[in-house]
């Protein structure tokens, strides 16, 4: 479970910057989270809810943007989503694949809790 | 809602209101902290020309013993070694490294399933980087958590060993991705062990990085070890050669 650690590095950025933008209280989060990263966006959730009470982030929706693994071809330049984890060019074959996107794990944004209302009233 | 600018009335757009968008950017790195700590442990590594190796695995799948095998080894062609040795419980590990006289450090993580860079930190107040040439940290056994935690290392090797079955790699991608050499370990079983073919092992390794050697060895018989022992000499060869005298 090391979605844990990670969720408790995510609750002190939270911290920090609900105070620095005067916000008492979130509403939701907004993650991006690469699929090379072997973070499992159901654990960061459950992790998130146990951590977030009596905190800022209380009852805040947690929402993980799980990105897909893309890669380049270091032969033909191709660029291309890597599907089920097989770093093989489509186009020609090769191996040589650098890794272009997957590894995201960041938050991106988060709401003020009445921000986030407004935006889902109507 | 208001279909123009999602402000939660129904109106018409002629007069003024303000429309700021919710969100609040942050764009921080979730395990900034851990990313921080590592690249100080690598700027000690790096102030010390000391190369530092990250050893993970499943459970039981010869880790220490490699270890053993190859800090034996090493320290006959002169090398000075150290160890960190990462486990839930106990200081058996520990105790079986110091047993060839190479200092070793045990941390124990509790609960955590993976080391982090503070953990490793803490670990490099009991060694003296200046009187070694090869930190070896032998992480918790674990094919999941250890991948997403940089420790300040300058490579990672993942070891399979024949009796776990040879489409691991393909089960737990992320970590064979990760690695820089694969050891597939107790090869003196492979006799035994009809189920196992290296050659699909390397196939499956192969599909995550073309460029990632495959060594077959065994700690108990000695078989690959030179294979083995010679990567880490250009390992160490290249890192020195990487930074100024």
């Amino acid at each position: 479970m090391h979605e844990a650690a990670i969720v408790a590095g995510l609750m002190k950025i939270l911290e920090r910057q609900a105070a620095l933008h005067g916000v008492s209280r979130i509403g939701r989060v907004n993650l991006k989270v690469g699929r090379l990263k072997a973070v499992e966006p159901q654990a960061l959730v459950a992790c998130f809810e146990i951590f977030a009470e009596g905190g800022v982030a209380e009852g805040a929706e947690l929402c993980v943007d799980h990105l897909p693994v893309r890669g380049r071809c270091g032969a033909c330049g191709c660029d291309f989503e890597v599907k089920g984890y097989r770093f093989r060019c489509p186009r020609c074959g090769g191996g040589d694949v650098a890794v272009t996107g997957g590894e995201e794990l960041y938050i991106e944004s988060f709401e003020a809790a009445e921000a986030a209302e407004a935006s889902e009233g109507g | 809602m208001c279909g123009t600018c999602g402000c939660g009335h129904d109106h018409e757009h002629d007069h003024h209101h303000e429309h700021r968008d919710p969100a609040i950017a942050v764009l921080e790195p979730l395990l900034g902290e851990n990313d921080r700590e590592a690249a100080h442990n690598r700027a000690h590594f790096d102030a010390h020309g000391v190369l530092a190796v990250n050893l993970m695995s499943s459970p039981g799948s010869g880790k220490t013993s490699l270890l053993e095998a190859t800090i034996v080894a090493l320290a006959a062609k002169g090398w000075r070694i150290a160890v960190v040795v990462g486990d839930l419980e106990t200081e058996n590990d520990a105790a079986r490294i110091r047993s060839h006289g190479v200092p070793a450090v045990q941390i124990t993580t509790g609960m955590a399933c993976h080391l982090d860079a503070m953990m490793v930190h803490r670990a490099l107040h009991d060694i003296d980087l200046a009187a070694i040439d090869l930190l070896f940290i032998e992480n918790v056994g674990n094919l999941v958590c250890p991948a997403s935690f940089d420790l300040g290392q300058h490579a990672d090797v993942v070891l399979l060993s024949v009796t776990e079955g040879d489409d691991k790699p393909a089960k737990y991608p992320v970590m064979f991705r990760a690695a820089d050499h694969v050891l597939v370990t107790k090869a003196d079983l492979l006799p035994h062990i009809a189920e196992f073919r290296p050659e699909r092992a390397a196939r499956a390794i192969a599909d995550l990085d073309a460029a990632t050697p495959v060594s077959l060895v065994s700690a108990k018989s000695g078989e690959g070890l030179d294979g083995w022992l010679d990567w880490l000499a250009g390992l160490r060869a290249a890192h020195r050669t990487g930074k100024p005298a």
